[in-house]
């Protein structure tokens, strides 16, 4: 079976793209001098695959990538020999054997926190709650599959749990959400309500993922 | 991270270039630092990460204890527009300190196009452009690099350019600064000061004057102290110049993703049309084991799997076998790609080119210039029609399938019959990839591409005409309708209007300033990107300022007029290149400095006069 590397990508790292951050760890492979297995075939590269894209700009305590060691490092010395040669933001915290399949990540824990710079208007945690408390709420999504070019799906299934917390100036959302098959971003909770409540539009929102989780709520490793 | 940025990055086109925060990026306590510099390329990140030379400076500044040099790039239109709408200044990378807080602002500059640039960046990071409007010592602003051969056009907003090679100087004047700061001079102090070490040029301590017809009349020091004439640096032993071999990877793909092994500087062929054969002269090689052993650690460090032999000629360098008999050990075991950037078509470098080569038979690319072996030599191509047809001879039967073939047309003394030379030299090629393939159903690909060449100073053709883009396109006109009936040859010309601009601004004077400026103001930025680049903008400004682009690019010098690069002396003889364009005339050859000197007067700049290669 395959290993795994649980890591975090935060600050500047955040705004690494999915593809340059494989690449960037890939190189971190050469660098470090850990030996890890090849694709094979006319032009081989490093193997590794990481669970769950990231969109950019989030950060996360528990991305999941997997690839096959093959030396240069044991389990327990290859977090440090990796963070010492990784871009500021990216940090390794452990290394492990699979002992199950990724398909049986199933719920992300974010934290969803959404800004609003004057002030949490007065209606806004209330329409937050009516909108996440609602039986179903079908969004759109873009398909060019699909023959009337979009694909139309009920989010309120995919939101697991949550909580609110209302702040001075944010709206802080713990959320257990759906991880795959299908998952849902976060961005998407928050169009849906930007499109029920227009005038109540955060200024931004900031997503980070917690934690990984599987069928039984447990940390997915 | 500032929290303004944060809310922008989400937004534009590759945020990663943004950041900084990438591995080997240099973070200093910002308590023990003295000087504080700002290294600003004037295009996109991608661009100025794969500059090598940005690379040696950075690693140069950063050894020294008191000095913090951080990088600061152009950001593309989208990450402009929102940081103007936020009022956020440009930064630099390392601390997201805004550059107006920084001591030097220094700008390295490779090609004409990006000159919108510096004045852009220096408008989003709060400055005044003129050096004029920003009486305070710091920050300085200043620029290196290539076209610092002739900055006129940049003079009236630079307070000082640094000619030559970087290495040494740039901590001489940063000392400078360091101790006027300390004892509270004032700028036209430090800048006098500053005008005493070679190879530093202040503008502002110049009087230029013109004659009634436009041309220069004489470019004077203010002040008996000011050097008539600034020669540029040269390191002096390659084997002990700084080489980056920590250098930063980015996180996000450049031009150059690769480990760059810079052999030598300088070049042996002295083709006559090319600037950088003559502006980095003498030739200085590094030793190979030194070299292998740089190659391999920076392999080590940067996880790269590609390296580029990098030179001007690559394949002149002297210990080039055993250089990559050593590196090709390496490299193999590893998986890792060796590749030469410039190929010269001669039986040598085929045969190292199928070393090299590991997997892809993609294409392969020469530059014969000219299409006839009389204006070859008129340019001092050093390069046969035998060879050449060698060279894809052997590729061809290797299973190649593609060439590309570059030229230029409007060289000096080219006719019809050299234009239509370049077709018969494709279609040789061509008839020699049917005669060679092992498989003629592949088919082939041949491109031929020409571009309309622009006179640059400090070469033997710094006196010519650049031909008007009537005639440029008559010649075009001319190659594509022969080149009508060939279905295997693909011919693809480059963009007349930003050559145009090159031949202006590279042999421009100061007066040029004001058109950059207007141009600016009317929103040029990014002229080296089609997206942006509006060839009726620079039109107009040239119109607006009073000032006809054809007297700078389409006139012929007289031998004797004095040039605006007046003062900048790059170590080669104005009486040689005159008479290497009198030998283009004649269409006689130069011999390469390593067959025979020809005394351009290079070697002077060696320690002890010794000779170079």
């Amino acid at each position: 079976m395959a290993d795994r590397i649980l890591f975090s990508k935060f600050g500047r790292a955040r705004f690494i793209s999915h593809l340059d951050l494989m690449r960037t760890i890939q190189r971190a492979f050469f660098r470090s001098g850990i030996q890890i297995k090849h694709t094979e075939g006319y032009n081989p590269h490093p193997f590794v695959s990481i669970a769950l894209p990231l969109s950019v700009g989030y950060s996360s305590d528990c991305e999941i990538m997997e690839f096959v060691l093959l030396g240069g490092a044991s389990y327990e010395d290859l977090p440090e020999k990796m963070n010492a040669v990784l871009p500021e933001g990216v940090s390794v915290q452990a290394c492990y054997p699979a002992e199950n399949k990724l398909k049986e990540l199933a719920y992300l824990n974010c934290i969803v926190r959404m800004d609003y710079d004057n002030g949490v208007p007065e209606a806004a945690e209330a329409a937050w709650r009516e909108l996440l408390s609602r039986e179903s709420l079908v969004v759109k999504k873009k398909s060019n599959k699909s023959k009337l070019g979009y694909t139309e799906t009920d989010i309120i299934p995919l939101i697991h749990r949550w909580t609110l917390t209302a702040e001075d100036k944010a709206i802080r959302l713990d959320m257990v959400l759906s991880a795959q098959n299908p998952g849902l971003n976060p961005v998407v909770i928050r169009d849906a309500f930007c499109e029920a409540y227009p005038e109540l539009t955060p200024d931004f929102m900031a997503v980070h993922r917690k934690e990984a989780l599987d069928i039984n709520e447990k940390p997915f490793r | 991270m500032d929290q303004r940025l944060e809310r922008i990055l989400p937004r534009v086109q590759k945020p990663a270039r943004y950041t900084g925060g990438e591995y080997n990026a240099v973070i200093k306590d910002k308590a023990e630092i003295d000087i504080r510099f700002a290294l600003c390329f004037p295009d996109t990140y991608e661009i100025g990460m794969s500059n090598l030379g940005c690379r040696i400076l950075y690693g140069v500044m950063n050894r020294e204890p008191d000095i913090w040099c951080e990088r600061s790039f152009a950001p593309w239109g989208d990450m402009e527009e929102e940081m103007r709408k936020a009022e956020i200044p440009l930064y630099a990378l390392e601390s997201g300190d805004p550059l107006a807080q920084f001591d030097a602002i220094g700008f390295s500059l490779g090609y004409e196009m990006a000159y919108s640039n510096v004045l852009n960046m220096l408008d989003l990071a709060g400055l005044p452009l003129r050096s004029a409007d920003r009486p305070g010592l710091t920050p300085l602003v200043l620029a290196g690099g290539t076209c610092c051969y002739n900055p006129e056009p940049l003079a009236p907003f630079m307070d000082l350019f640094v000619l030559g090679e970087g290495e040494e100087v740039t901590l001489e004047y940063l000392q400078l600064l360091k101790q006027a700061k300390n004892e509270g001079w004032d700028k036209a102090r430090f800048l006098r000061q500053a005008s005493h070490i070679p190879g530093i040029y202040v503008p502002s301590l110049y009087d230029v004057t013109y004659h009634e017809d436009g041309t220069v009349a004489a470019v004077t020091p203010k002040y008996e102290d000011v050097p008539a004439r600034v020669t540029k640096r040269i390191i002096q032993d390659m084997d002990k110049s700084y080489f980056p071999v920590k250098t930063i990877i980015p996180s996000t793909e450049i031009v150059h993703d690769r480990v760059m092994l810079e052999l030598f500087r300088g070049c042996i062929r002295g083709c006559r049309f090319c600037q950088a054969g003559y502006v980095y002269r003498p030739v200085r090689n590094r030793t190979p084991d030194l070299l292998a052993q740089y190659g391999k650690q920076a392999l080590e460090d940067s996880g790269y799997r590609e390296m580029t032999l990098s030179s001007l000629s690559s394949t002149d360098y002297p210990c080039l076998m055993e250089l990559c008999d050593d590196l090709l050990d390496y490299c193999q075991a590893r998986d890792i790609g060796l590749s030469l950037p410039s190929l010269r078509a001669d039986t040598f470098s085929m045969g190292l080119m199928e070393r090299l080569q590991r997997v892809r038979k993609g294409g392969l690319t020469f530059a014969p210039e000219a299409g006839t072996q009389r204006l070859r030599d008129a340019i001092n191509k050093n390069l046969r029609e035998e060879d050449l047809m060698q060279s894809v001879r052997t590729a061809f039967t290797g299973g190649w399938n593609g060439v590309k073939l570059y030229f230029m047309l409007g060289l000096p003394t080219e006719t019809d019959e050299d234009v239509l030379g370049i077709a018969d030299l494709a279609r040789k090629v061509y008839f020699a990839w049917r005669e060679c393939t092992p498989n003629r159903a592949r088919g082939v690909r041949i491109t031929v591409s020409t571009s309309w060449f622009v006179p640059k100073p400090h070469s033997a053709f710094q006196w010519e005409a650049q031909i008007t883009r009537e005639e440029y396109q008559r010649r075009v006109d001319l190659l594509r309708d022969a080149f009508r009936r060939d279905r295997s040859i693909t011919y693809n010309w480059h963009d007349i209007q930003t050559s145009y601009l090159e031949a202006v601004f590279s042999r421009g004077d100061r007066r040029l300033a004001d058109v950059l400026e207007w141009a600016w103001k009317h929103g040029a930025k990014l002229d080296s990107w089609s997206e942006y680049f509006d060839h009726q903008r620079w039109m107009d400004a040239l119109a607006a300022c009073g000032l006809n682009g054809d007297f700078y690019a389409h006139r012929e010098r007289a031998k004797d007029e004095v040039f605006p690069w007046a003062v900048p002396d790059v170590g080669v003889r104005r009486e040689f290149l005159w008479h290497e364009r009198e030998l283009c005339y004649q269409s006689v050859t130069t011999p390469d400095c390593r067959t025979r000197c020809s005394a351009c007067g290079a070697n002077q700049m060696l320690e002890r006069g010794r000779t170079c290669g």
